[in-house]
């Protein structure tokens, strides 16, 4: 639906939070679903490499929709803001 | 100088030569001596000649000739003051004709002398002579004229007695006599007077002709009887025998008594009286007596002068000679008057008589003549008569000929001019019913230039109402299509439509804005009704740029915007008119003009919105400025309307 038919401006926040929402559901699902592989197979049946990896995939979920909101944060670059507007 | 010199030594040399030559014959007796001074002579002639000759020669070749001149004053010796000479007696002016006219003069005044010098003094006697010659030619001159004088007078008397006694003679015959003895004594009366002027050009001849008293005795007594002559003949016209006895006494019974009384002063001036009557003396002998005694008295003075008293004797002798002479002229004077008297009668009777006879002869042949030139007067009448006639005839032939030839060519002439004259009226009458008609056409075609012009305004007004109706009508049309209407819907028909409209009124202005509207898609995305532009905001527009209104303009991350969408539910929701820059208040007061119907303000305001409500605004702001574009060019299509409708009517 959204990709055949462009969403008006005003919609375009509410997409952003529904996609990180389901970015998130995701990699946190596949971070808690692989914890729970690793901590059967490797570590005895133990917590905490599921918490680790659940962890894991919400950072990265947090991650790619914060950048979603602020394209122009890259990670190791920081902007001074005489010449952010310029770099706009 | 070489002349000079020469002509000096020449002179000198002759000199000495001269005087040797005479020295030498005082010393030696030479047989050749007389030969030498003949040959000096000629020498020195020769040579002052040449000389001479060259000076005067080349004179008068340097006043002809001025390089000559030159060449004499320097270079010959005297030559400047021979010139000098020459000029004073003018010499440079002197011609060849001068020359021997002067040469002439002097000859002949030359001879004059000689002749003088030689023959004495005949010039006084010539002049003696000439004055001599003068008087008397003077003296004779008066006497002629006095005796021509005379002699015209007696003439005209004697013609006029003449013609008056033919005159009576031819009338009068009968009383010839009578008239013809009334004329006699009239003709002695003319022969008295006659007598009389010359006794008186006698008496004053006598006073000027003495006074050249020294000339030879034979003039004046030559003038004397050429004066009396004339005075006979005069006299012969009327009387032939009187002259001779009757003019002498005047003439020298008079002068007498003034030679007696004259002769004490004046003893030379007696002249012989005897010798000038001789001629007379033959007819009487008293007047050759009388001449004698006075002759002799006058000798008697001449002997002694101062014998005046002795001489009254013979003055007394010569009165009596004087008193019998006059009593012999008196008896005279009767005899001849009667025989003149007789023989006047007998003159008159003898004229009267050819006179009637020539009267007579006269009138015949005049009444011969008379005849004569009757006939031939009548001949030659007849003859001209005929001889004009003919003439005339001949003359009214060529005349009548003349006359109807230059008749003709007037009849002619006339029919030509007439024709012309016609002509000239047909074609004037033709030009004024032109001019009329064509006045009348003028007039109609400005009339009809009149109503054409109005109806070719007419249709253009019609023309430019229809126009500005037609594009009223697009105008309404698009308006209403584009703007009015409550959907969104394209309308690029109906801009087309009144685009083409613009183009033919040639509105530049509509055109523009049109063509502008045009180049853009909004024609054929159409443009949101306001109605729908407002709800859309104020459901879905406004709300979610209030849920970001707090997310700053940079660096807005997703904890930001999650904050600002918390905390913007926890703020109060402004409405109205609200000051401030904060995004709620600009939203406010967007909300506001919208509610107000002023979509350019709310978008205005929306417009200076940053960061994500911007962006958020974005589809809102670009559906509101297409809005408000067509109805900015279709406001200003709106008012060109409106001008050119008011611009038509």
């Amino acid at each position: 639906m959204s990709s055949t038919k462009p969403v008006s401006s005003e919609d375009i926040l509410g997409q952003k939070y529904d996609r990180c929402l389901a970015d998130f559901v995701v990699k946190a699902g596949v971070g808690f679903s692989a914890g729970v592989v690793a901590s059967v197979i490797f570590f005895r049946r133990r917590t905490w490499p599921i918490a680790l990896s659940t962890g894991f995939g919400a950072g990265a979920a947090y991650a790619d929709c914060d950048r979603s909101f602020n394209p122009a944060r890259v990670p190791g670059t920081r902007i001074i803001p005489a010449p952010v507007s310029e770099a706009k | 100088m070489l002349c000079a010199s020469t002509t000096r030594q020449v002179a000198s040399s002759a000199g000495r030569n001269v005087f040797k030559v005479t020295r030498r014959r005082l010393a030696t007796e030479a047989p050749a001596a007389p030969k030498k001074p003949r040959i000096v002579r000629r020498i020195f002639f020769a040579t002052t000649a040449l000389t001479g000759s060259f000076y005067v020669g080349s004179a008068f070749l340097a006043f002809n000739n001025p390089e000559y001149y030159d060449f004499f004053t320097q270079n010959v010796p005297l030559g400047q003051t021979v010139l000098e000479y020459g000029e004073e007696n003018n010499w440079d002016t002197v011609t060849v004709h001068s020359v021997i006219d002067y040469t002439v003069r002097t000859t002949t005044s030359l001879k004059d002398f000689v002749m003088e010098k030689v023959n004495g003094a005949p010039t006084a006697v010539k002049e003696a002579k000439e004055a001599a010659e003068k008087a008397a030619h003077d003296a004779k001159d008066v006497a002629m004229k006095t005796i021509e004088s005379s002699k015209e007078r007696a003439k005209d008397v004697a013609a006029q007695v003449k013609t008056e006694v033919q005159k009576e003679e031819d009338k009068l015959t009968g009383k010839a006599a009578a008239i013809a003895k009334h004329q006699r004594e009239q003709l002695l009366d003319g022969v008295g007077d006659l007598v009389r002027k010359a006794e008186e050009a006698l008496a004053s001849n006598p006073v000027s002709s003495p006074n050249p008293p020294n000339n030879p005795p034979g003039v004046p007594s030559e003038i004397d009887a050429s004066i009396l002559t004339p005075k006979a003949e005069t006299k012969d016209v009327y009387e032939a025998p009187l002259p001779v006895g009757f003019e002498p006494p005047p003439g020298f019974s008079r002068p007498p008594p003034a030679k007696k009384e004259t002769p004490p002063p004046k003893y030379a001036e007696l002249p012989l009286v005897a010798p000038a009557v001789s001629a007379l003396a033959s007819s009487e002998p008293v007047i050759s007596h009388l001449a004698g005694t006075i002759d002799n008295l006058a000798s008697f003075l001449k002997t002694n002068p101062e014998a005046a008293s002795r001489v009254t004797d013979v003055l007394d002798l010569a009165k009596e000679d004087l008193s019998s002479l006059a009593q012999r002229i008196e008896s005279v004077k009767e005899e001849e008057r009667r025989g003149l008297e007789q023989k006047l009668d007998e003159q008159t009777r003898e004229y009267t008589i050819k006179l009637l006879e020539i009267e007579m002869e006269s009138q015949d042949r005049l009444d011969n003549q008379e005849e004569e030139f009757r006939k031939l007067f009548d001949l030659r009448q007849s003859q001209l008569v005929q001889s004009y006639r003919q003439k005339l005839e001949e003359e009214l032939k060529t005349q009548t000929e003349l006359i109807n030839e230059r008749l003709k060519n007037e009849v002619i002439a006339q029919g030509i001019e007439l024709q012309r004259r016609w002509i000239r009226e047909v074609k004037m009458r033709v030009e004024e019913e032109r001019g009329g008609r064509l006045a009348k056409i003028d007039e109609l075609s400005a009339h009809l230039k009149r109503i054409e012009r109005v109806a070719l305004d007419n249709s253009a007004y019609l023309d430019e109402n229809i126009r500005v109706h037609a594009l009223w009508s697009a105008i309404r049309a698009l308006s209403s299509s584009a703007l009015s209407s409550p959907v969104r819907k394209p309308f690029r028909e109906e801009l087309r439509v009144a685009r083409h409209i613009a183009a033919a009124r040639e509105d530049p202005v509509v055109v523009t804005a049109l063509e502008s509207l045009e180049a853009s898609e909004v024609p054929d995305v159409g443009v949101e009704p306001f109605a729908d532009l407002a709800s859309w905001y104020t459901t879905s527009v406004a709300p979610k740029v209030s849920n970001v209104a707090l997310v700053p303009d940079r660096d807005a991350g997703l904890l930001s915007h999650l904050a600002s969408h918390l905390l913007s539910s926890f703020r109060f929701k402004r409405h109205g008119f609200v000051e401030g820059n904060d995004v709620l208040s600009v939203l406010s007061r967007a909300e506001y003009y919208l509610n107000e119907k002023d979509l350019d303000s709310a978008a205005r305001e929306l417009n200076q919105l940053n960061g994500t409500a911007k962006v958020m605004l974005h589809d809102w702001l670009e559906a509101a400025r297409r809005r408000l574009e067509v109805e900015q060019a279709l406001e200003v299509v709106h008012t060109q309307a409106t001008l050119a409708s008011l611009l038509v009517i």
